[in-house]
């Protein structure tokens, strides 16, 4: 079965059409990278399979299940977890409880048992920690666990990010831009990173990025957006020599 | 049909003093997307300045009037220069603390320089009337009505007609955009708070006009401007107004009608019929009749 | 970790020495203290770290010492029932007001919870044979089993009057309030809390369920300030509607302010400063209005109110941040004269 079967989806801010009419499936091992020029709509894609966003039209169905009627909160616990191209981490909390953060969908435990911290919540802590430090130990971390986001530089941060996605232990990963503004050596590390998840564990990865390198390598198929219209969709060597898609980012350039 | 007509004309008094204390929260929160917790106490401030030139000093009322708006205009800026500038960027709640802060001293100041008991407000109007058909109307609420539209018509030519006005619009939506642009924010800013305490002190001064007192808890009565603003939703000047005269009109309907017809809902229930109906219209629209969602980023 | 056992220890064994050591006017100034530092930890819960700002703390104080009174003074129950009591449906209040304000954000959540001060004091007013009305209640002293505060107790040769009492058990439901603040900050729900507080759509899209983080930091807050409000009821032996006022709340909201919010020694700090700064203004005047017409009460409110704006643009981590900036100097300058060679 399909990790993700996206369906005509549509995405109308009054008369702006920030998506339109976009279908496209994922398998349950697949990574699907998403590109196109600034504005294309790929985040607003993002936020529409995360359901932070209503779709005005069309819809998105998840191992088949329709997610029309979850809300963001749900998508953790059914296995979907996201990177966010501004980063979503929260500086004043150490690397280590951002990392928790995401595992808070696993742990369960009401106000009461936080606040009296029986052995059982106290051992259920441990072993959630231990987790999430295996996830930061995986993308090379494990020395800065304990240090408060805000201090990290931007290329660690985005790692704290994949880290903590790691942790939700998804099924589905939506990665928004996990390169931007990073060096040469950083991408090619995060490249790494990425190859190594996936050979690691099942699971099905939507990439959205900027930098072609990067899709090229990682992408099993590609889909392209162009002011919010998909302009084409397949292999990477396909999509690469189509003409559209080769005047879009010439536009682009230009 | 008289009692309603009375009781709708004081609403509308009413309304109109909460229409004016609310601009002074609009014009700040226009600019700078804050609400001033302080706004009450400059309008304190401002009814006893008048007061005291008037009662002790023998000003005349109208240049007592220009002064103390000068006074509390000229506060409002000193607060703004001294203490907010340094905060510029900070999170909306530290700069709302910054204004409770100004509020808790100046709470502590006015009754010091000025006593906390209640003095006369030094209107020229006191208890004189007019008569139109069956209805009796105040002098000091017929004064009050025209200043609220005047105030209203001139934030409006402000808005749209001066390149403040704009700034102003501009600095609200998008500070970084707005610098970029060569929007001088602080000195909108200033000009934002400068205008705060003028309404403030024209707020105060017809606040202080019914009952015929000024004391230090006219402050607290001007947090009842809260649901106006809410009503109208904070970013909208018309907003403001039209929230302060419903607010007035409910307020004065509630005292005459409820006693009668809810006895249950207690006694002086017309005091908290502001905050109810708020309450009730924020569940509906979380942003006011009139107010827009702000855009959220992620 | 070895410093801040100390640290514990340190401040534990002051705290139960310092009855000793003070007259009856301080003692119960550290009796207020006590009491305000529970309410203040409850409002730390929500405001600073779940980021949603209230200003209707004192309705659920109010809450609580009507509770206390209710079954401590008019049904005559042991203290043990109606403490508990009090912060329990103070907390289900708080978490059935909660949800009017899930909707609101920041600046109309602060309004709204204004609201409730007013509503609350009108509510307040009308149910007579709960609060008294207008004219106020009477509250009585703790009391468990057939022993009460009222007369004091001799025990071990050492003799603790009412205000000894209400200290020590003040201390006790304080610090057993810190504890369960520290655990739930270190456990999910907090970490929960504090990514409400710094990014609500983060939050949820990382699976925190955002409506359900802030309705349990809306109780866990009413649930303390009804504690905190019980025991001030009793305390003071009386109260009116209008105390429940918005000036009280705005006091609890500048303790977490200036004390260090999201911090759990914060809230006690601030209210030690809140609590004991006009106490000692009052203490110093002799009650006498200083220079002119500026009454103690005054002079404190405005050295307050400039100690927060002063706090929140030089220091916006409040006392605890300027220790800890502190301690780090002496570190620094310790390391320093230890390798003369500047490493």
């Amino acid at each position: 079965m399909n990790a993700l079967e996206v369906r005509s989806l549509t995405l109308r801010f009054g008369a702006v059409a920030a998506l339109s009419d976009v279908s496209f499936e994922v398998g349950p091992a697949e990574l699907f990278a998403v590109i196109g020029p600034n504005g294309a709509g790929k985040t607003s894609l993002f936020n529409l399979l995360t359901r932070v966003y209503e779709p005005t039209a069309g819809s998105v169905a998840y191992f088949g299940d329709d997610m029309a009627r979850w809300r963001p909160h749900h998508l953790a616990g059914r296995g979907i977890a996201r990177t966010f191209q501004n980063l979503g981490l929260f500086p004043y909390m150490s690397v280590l409880d951002n990392v928790l953060v995401g595992r808070g969908h696993l742990m369960r435990q009401g106000v009461v048992r936080a606040g009296l911290r029986p052995p059982g919540t106290r051992a259920a802590e441990h072993r959630h920690a231990a987790a999430a430090r295996d996830a930061l130990d995986f993308v090379g971390l494990s020395k800065v666990a304990a240090m408060p986001v805000a201090v990290l530089p931007y290329g660690l941060r985005k790692r704290v990010e994949l880290a903590r996605a790691l942790a939700m232990e998804p099924k589905l990963l939506l990665l928004d831009e996990p390169v931007a503004g990073m060096s040469r050596a950083e991408r090619s590390e995060v490249v790494d990173l990425i190859t190594a998840i996936r050979k690691d564990r099942e699971m099905a990865i939507i990439l959205v990025e900027h930098d072609m390198g990067v899709v090229m390598s990682l992408a099993e198929r590609v889909l392209v957006l162009d002011f919010g219209k998909p302009i084409a969709l397949g292999t990477p060597a396909v999509v690469q020599r189509d003409p559209q898609v080769i005047a879009a980012y010439l536009g682009e350039v230009a | 049909m008289s009692t309603f007509l009375e009781l709708l004309f004081a609403g509308i008094a009413l309304g109109a003093v909460y229409a004016l204390v609310a601009l002074g929260f609009t014009v700040v929160f226009r600019a700078s997307r804050v609400i001033n917790f302080a706004q009450g106490e400059l309008l304190a401030l401002g009814a006893f300045v008048v007061s005291w030139l008037v009662i002790d000093i023998h000003v005349p009322f109208w240049l007592a009037f220009v002064v103390g708006a000068a006074g509390t205009g000229l506060a409002a800026f000193i607060f703004q220069q001294g203490v907010l500038r340094f905060a510029l960027g900070r999170p909306d709640f530290t700069i709302v603390m910054l204004t409770l802060g100004l509020a808790t001293v100046l709470q502590a100041v006015l009754p010091t320089l000025f006593g906390s008991t209640g003095r006369a407000n030094g209107d020229p109007w006191g208890g004189t009337s007019v008569r139109a058909g069956d209805v009796a109307l105040a002098w000091v609420q017929v004064w009050t009505i025209v200043a609220a539209l005047l105030v209203l018509a001139a934030f409006w030519v402000f808005n749209n007609h001066s390149k403040y006005g704009l700034a102003m619009r501009s600095a609200a939506s998008d500070p970084e955009a707005a610098l970029a642009v060569g929007v001088p924010l602080r000195r909108v800013y200033a000009t934002a708070w400068v205008l705060a305490g003028v309404v403030a002190c024209i707020g105060g001064v017809f606040l202080g006009g019914y009952p015929n007192t000024v004391d230090p808890n006219i402050g607290n009565t001007a947090l009842l401007a809260f649901p106006a603003i809410i009503l109208g939703g904070i970013d909208s000047t018309t907003g403001a107004v039209v929230g302060g005269f419903l607010i007035g009109i409910v307020e004065e309907l509630t005292a005459g009608y409820q006693p009668q017809y809810a006895s249950w809902l207690g006694s002086n229930f017309y005091l908290v019929a502001p905050y109810v109906l708020m309450i009730i219209v924020l569940l509906i629209r979380p942003y006011g009749l009139f107010g827009s969602r702000p855009a959220e980023r992620l | 970790m070895k410093t801040r056992v100390i640290v514990i220890a340190v401040a534990l064994a002051v705290a139960l020495v310092l009855p000793f050591l003070l007259d009856a006017y301080w003692l119960s100034t550290f009796v207020f203290v006590l009491i305000a530092a529970i309410g203040a930890l409850g409002l730390d819960v929500l405001t600073g770290r779940t980021g949603q700002i209230s200003l209707g703390h004192a309705f659920f104080l109010g809450v609580g010492a009507y509770v206390g009174g209710f079954i401590g003074a008019d049904h005559g129950f042991t203290a043990a029932l109606w403490i508990p009591a009090a912060g329990i449906i103070a907390g289900l209040l708080g978490v059935i007001v909660g949800p009017t304000a899930l909707r609101l954000r920041g600046l109309y959540l602060a309004i709204v919870t204004i609201g409730l001060i007013y509503i609350g004091q009108h509510i307040f007013v009308n149910v007579t044979a709960l609060t008294g009305g207008p004219g106020g209640r009477a509250f009585v002293d703790p009391a468990f089993g057939g022993f009460t505060f009222t007369g004091g107790l001799d025990v071990a040769g050492l003799s603790f009057d009412r205000n000894g009492l209400f200290y020590y058990l003040a201390l006790l439901l304080l610090v057993l309030a810190m504890v369960f603040v520290h655990n739930l900050a270190r456990s999910s729900v907090g970490r929960a809390m504090t990514a409400v507080r710094d990014g609500e759509l983060a939050a949820a899209v990382l699976g925190v369920n955002v409506a359900r983080t802030k309705v349990a930091a809306f109780g866990i807050s009413a649930g303390l300030a009804g504690v905190a409000g019980a025991l001030y009821g009793s305390f003071l032996t009386f109260a009116v509607p209008t105390d429940w006022n918005l000036a009280l709340s705005i006091e609890y909201v500048v303790m977490i302010v200036v004390g260090g919010m999201a911090t759990l020694w914060g809230p006690v700090l601030g209210a030690l400063f809140v609590i004991g700064l006009p106490a000692l203004l009052q203490q110093v005047s002799g009650s006498q209005p200083f220079f002119g017409a500026l009454q103690p009460a005054d002079a404190a409110a405005i050295v307050y109110g400039v100690i927060l704006i002063v706090f929140l643009l030089l220091e916006p981590r409040g006392v605890v941040g300027l220790v800890e900036r502190v301690i780090h100097l002496i570190k620094r300058n310790r390391q320093m004269s230890l390798e003369p060679s500047g490493g």
